[in-house]
């Protein structure tokens, strides 16, 4: 009999696992303190922790009443310098990354939504195509964001319309060591892969200087055994290389920050970015290496400026950014040559695919601080995008894809309110236009009640009706671009509750949410009777799911300091449409490449300068077909990642140093994340880390 | 400290339980057809997903085992299945976007051989014993390949004189001239000279030219997609074509409706009626839809049937068709929603439906398996 691949008990027991970390977690607070009377000798700690209880501040941000959020601070943001925000978020957030290995394509499935669903800003400007709708996360180095805050569901309204999953902003920030810094790491890792960042920094009384470099090169081409082919024996399989997958990512990122005076500062960033991938062969491809050759590349230029202006109860700003993207797909293949007979091939470029976007961005805020319990918001951001997209064939076929300009405006308005220091209320309401059309109104409400303060235990709720307006491919592309679409249609609400335990050398906190969402007129594209494909809005999606997540720091004493972080969920996104034909069995199943159960662990033991970080993340099996099917063909099963960093400080006079280790699979796994994709095996990156002392201020 | 070391234990080894990914080798299993009349169905998967399988129906017995292929062999089928073709008890597959041919058993579905050296090959069709040749979209050539000894032998050039495109498609033989029709963004049926192994020339037809028969009488018949609205390669209204293949001049042109679109072109096995695919605008409730239909027609008549042979309810496309050579049963594919399994539906020759099965993702191409080939 065929051993089947579908293991959902192995899967949900996998699932479950940081599920009982997370109370581990919890039950791990009972050996940091001292237990009563009652407690036998050999239950007594060896050690006792002085437990002086730390007041547990309740006055809460007013602009994150009821919202569920997940920060990610610099110290996971930057811990590794061949991480981009794709590995971030996949390691420390419940969201799914789908990706196809570094140096390729990373897209985020928030909530069991769609990667058009999440909504990303950088420094309040949207990076979010505006053909696509979605980000490429894997084009984003976690070096060059100090900051990232993760809006989960109905919280996203805050910032921009149309998440209907969530919403990610990114901020960048100044430096707040004064003088003259500068960071360098090099890294060297296993495939040819080179790393190199450097940060130079300079921190006045008026004016903040930071310059980022980052530049990745790697020839990424890891060996594995082929389970998809046979040799020629038609027994074994070969082992082979990871065709076409070399990557070279360079990004400069330069932010002026001027502070006028106590009330107005400016800022200005500008990131740009080259990058040369290969898109990797399948592994089922049997062409030769020089019989085909695709590659992307892509230079984009972002730049904002800004303007803030602190009053009493007045906070005023104002944004200007300008985006411009240039995507190239070449296709390169073979046709013959001369010699017709054997060989005589030579290559041509059989796709030249291109893109070029120009977006401007404009965005005003206000928000006006009657007293301490209110807070009223207002702001309106626009955005134009002119876009020219294009496809040229071998056969010196041109044909425009489109060739248009939208205008793309977002209105908000929000009042905060904590009529009592244990309770919130909040409502905002947006309004987005896209070209000459308009989406309904983008109401959210949110509540929270502080139940218990000494523990921080709060709970909160929110509701959203959101809508996200089609992509701009969706619309004009041609052939399939259908300009009658509709906005997508969500509504969402949930609950949860948090709480946060802080003592003299322990600190652990917690948060569950509960969420349910429903979307209509989901946006598919689907073959049309001409053969091209076309988007309808088509489908409806029941969302639902559970999040928890939990954090702890715990000192242990002789310099050791224990660290865990953990993440679950629980996410179910159902197709809830009408069946296409007697035939449809994709009703009421999961959507593709969204897993029900996800999770991530990270712990990390120091002490005196050595940190030991372990990575763990688990996704559960993820069916690439609308049905459902569990065959090993359509199917990919659970996926289980650990990487393993070992790192030390050390201080000198001239400079401090890093050294860092880190193994990447630790357990050697074989694996594809993707059909048909295959992954590297255990790996390993070698990093040192230089900051030198001259320059510093003190 | 005891207790917070257990705790570390016990969490590492959670985790290292946990760890444990299930992928590898896949095992194989016998499975063995008799005698009786079969038919593959060959199922594209979807494009870059390596999602390409085999599935086997018993039309005897009603009966269908999916994805024999890999049940069988251990190894994945590969990135669009495109066609299937059988020869002197050999059945050749051939993987689109995998660039290779599988050569199996047609009885046990073993690999015999796997066939490398392709660009983007579509369709084999067999000269002789010793010759067959292999179609592609992109590589401006044929390949010519040994059936005994299953080597590459040759390539033939399809870059001739006016021909711009290198799209290359189905093949029949008349005499000792194959034709093809080229597809993709051209308007062209090449003529192969088998003798020569050269492009002797082209038969100028309608835009995009999606399949290719000849009937008893010697007729060649093709249908045009016409190209879409907005396409670089321009739009017409698609046709029904029949040439006279000795000399190669167009006797008939079937016009449809502008924006209408025809494919799958089969015969039944007298070669003296033809089956199409062709999708017209319809009206319902007001709304303007469009539905595919199967229509049929006698190679003697002069005009387009008014009505379909089987009638589409749903707006669902059909994928793919084909005609038992034998009892001119009809067998429709539909694809549902293109991301999962499709269904194949089966009518007798007087179209009333008897049979109904689930095979793999977009099944689009058919070969009926008689062993008699």
């Amino acid at each position: 009999m065929k051993r089947s691949r579908f293991i959902p008990k192995a899967g949900r027991r996998a699932a479950v696992m940081p599920f009982c970390l997370l109370c581990l977690l919890g039950a791990a607070q009972g050996w940091s303190q001292p237990r009563g009377p009652e407690l036998s000798d050999p239950d007594k700690p060896v050690r006792t922790i002085d437990i002086e209880e730390v007041s547990v501040s309740t006055r809460r941000n007013l602009s994150e009443i009821g919202v569920t959020k997940t920060v990610l601070d610099t110290v996971v943001l930057q811990q590794n310098i061949v991480h981009s925000l794709a590995e971030v978020l996949a390691q420390n957030t419940p969201i799914f990354i789908k990706s196809y290995g570094r140096g390729a394509v990373a897209t985020a499935s928030f909530r069991g939504t769609s990667p058009s669903h999440t909504q990303v800003l950088w420094n309040g400007m949207k990076l979010n195509s505006p053909m696509l709708g979605m980000v490429d996360f894997s084009l984003i180095p976690s070096f060059f964001i100090d900051d990232a805050n993760i809006l989960h569901g109905a919280g996203s309204v805050d910032v921009a319309g149309g998440g209907l999953g969530g919403a990610i902003t990114l901020g960048t920030y100044p430096t707040d060591k004064k003088g003259f810094d500068l960071n360098f790491v090099q890294g060297i890792s296993s495939f040819d892969t080179y790393d190199d960042y450097l940060r130079l920094t300079y921190g006045g009384p008026k004016v903040q200087l930071s310059t980022r470099f980052c530049y990745g090169k790697s020839d990424n081409d890891f060996k594995y055994t082929n389970y998809n082919k046979l040799n020629e024996d038609l027994v074994t399989h070969p082992v082979e290389r990871n065709k076409n997958c070399s990557f070279r990512d360079l990004h400069v990122m330069q932010e002026v920050y001027w502070k006028l005076d106590d009330r107005n500062k400016f800022n200005a960033a500008v990131w740009f970015l080259d990058s040369n991938r290969g898109i990797p062969a399948l592994n089922v491809n049997y062409q030769e290496d020089d019989r085909s050759n695709n590659r992307q590349d892509e230079s984009t230029l972002r730049a904002v400026a800004g303007w803030d202006r602190l009053d009493e109860k007045l906070q005023l700003g104002a944004k200007a950014g300008y985006t411009y993207s240039n995507m190239v797909y070449h296709s390169q293949g073979t046709v013959n040559g001369a010699d017709t007979n054997q060989g005589g091939a030579i290559a041509v470029e059989q796709v030249h695919s291109q893109s070029i976007v120009h977006s401007g961005f404009l965005n005003f805020s206000a928000r006006y601080f009657p007293n301490r319990k209110l807070v009223l918001s207002a702001s309106l951001s626009t955005s134009l995008h002119a876009v020219d997209s294009r496809d040229k064939y071998i056969y010196a076929l041109e044909k425009k894809n489109y060739d248009t300009m939208r205008l793309e405006t977002s209105v908000l308005v929000s009042a905060k309110y904590r009529p009592h220091p244990r309770i919130g209320l909040g409502v905002d309401l947006r309004e987005e236009s896209y070209g000459d059309r308009m989406t309904p109104l983008i109401p959210a409400g949110f509540v929270d009640v502080v139940l218990w303060p000494k523990y921080n235990v709060v709970v909160k709720g929110s509701v959203a009706r959101n809508y996200r307006h089609p992509t701009m491919n969706d619309l004009y592309f041609q052939p399939g671009g259908n300009d009658t679409l509709r906005p997508e249609k969500g509504y969402t609400y949930e609950g949860g509750l948090e709480f946060a335990l802080r003592r003299k050398g322990f600190s652990f906190e917690g948060e569950g949410a509960v969420y349910n969402s429903r979307i209509q007129d989901w946006i598919l594209w689907l073959p049309t009777f001409k053969g091209y494909w076309s988007p309808i809005n088509v489908r409806k999606v029941h969302s639902y799911g559970v999040e928890l997540k939990g954090k702890m720091n715990i000192v242990l004493g002789r310099g050791w300091t224990l660290f865990f972080d953990a993440s679950w969920a629980y996410t179910r996104s159902i197709n809830q449409g009408d069946p296409m034909s007697e035939n449809d069995q994709a009703i009421g199943k999961q959507l593709v490449y969204v897993p029900e159960f996800s999770s991530t662990v990270t712990g990390r033991l120091s002490w005196r300068g050595y940190s030991l970080t372990y990575k763990y993340n688990h996704y559960s099996e993820r069916y690439t077909t609308s049905s459902n099917d569990p065959s090993t063909l359509y199917h990919l099963g659970a996926y289980y990642m650990s990487d393993l960093y070992l790192e030390k400080g050390l201080r000198t006079k001239l400079a401090d140093l890093s050294l860092k280790f880190c193994i990447y699979n630790l357990f050697n796994e074989e694996y594809e994340s993707v059909l048909a994709r295959p992954m590297p095996r255990q790996n390993y990156g070698f990093f040192i880390g230089i900051r030198p002392n001259f320059g510093r201020g003190k | 400290m005891k207790k917070r070391l257990e705790l570390l234990l016990l969490l590492l080894a959670g985790l290292l339980s946990a760890a444990c990914m299930d992928y590898g080798e896949n095992e194989t299993e016998h499975i063995a057809v008799d005698d009786t009349p079969g038919l593959f169905i060959v199922n594209e998967g979807n494009f870059m997903y390596g999602t390409g399988s085999l599935s086997y129906y018993d039309i005897a017995n009603r009966t269908v085992e999916n994805n024999v292929f890999l049940r069988t062999n251990g190894i994945k089928l590969g990135d669009v299945a495109q066609s299937m073709t059988i020869h002197k008890g050999l059945g050749y597959v051939v993987v689109n976007n995998s660039s290779v041919i599988y050569v199996i058993d047609i009885r046990t579905f073993e690999l015999i051989k796997i066939l490398k050296g392709f660009t983007s090959p579509r369709y084999i069709h067999f000269v002789n014993d010793e010759k067959a040749y292999v179609t592609d979209l992109y590589a401006f050539a044929i390949t010519v390949f040994n059936p005994r000894t299953l080597e590459i032998t040759k390539r033939i050039r399809t870059d001739i004189a006016g021909k711009s495109s290198p799209s290359t498609e189905q093949m029949v033989q008349y005499g000792k001239w194959v034709f093809t029709n080229c597809w993709s963004y051209d308007d062209k049926i090449l003529v192969i000279d088998t003798e020569t192994d050269t492009a002797e020339g082209y038969i100028q037809v309608g835009k995009q030219p999606t399949s290719l028969v000849i009937d008893r009488n010697g007729k060649l018949w093709t249908i045009t997609d016409g190209g879409y609205e907005g396409s670089p390669y321009g739009q017409e209204a698609p046709a029904l074509y029949r040439i006279d293949a000795a000399t190669r001049r167009v006797e008939q042109v079937f016009p449809f409706e502008m924006g209408d679109r025809g494919s799958e072109i089969c015969m039944n096995g007298a070669r003296d009626s033809i089956f199409f695919i062709r999708s017209r605008k319809e009206y319902d409730n007001g709304r303007e839809v469009s539905r595919d239909h199967i229509w049929k027609m006698s190679v003697e008549d002069t005009v387009l049937p008014t009505e379909p042979f089987l009638t589409n309810a749903s707006t669902n496309h059909w994928y793919g068709l084909a005609v038992d050579p034998n009892t001119s049963e009809v067998y429709v594919a539909d694809a549902i929603d293109y991301v999962q399994p499709g269904f194949i539906y089966r009518y007798t020759s007087r179209g009333e439906r008897i049979d109904r099965f689930q095979v793999g993702v977009i099944p689009g191409a058919f070969c009926f398996n008689y062993f008699d080939n």
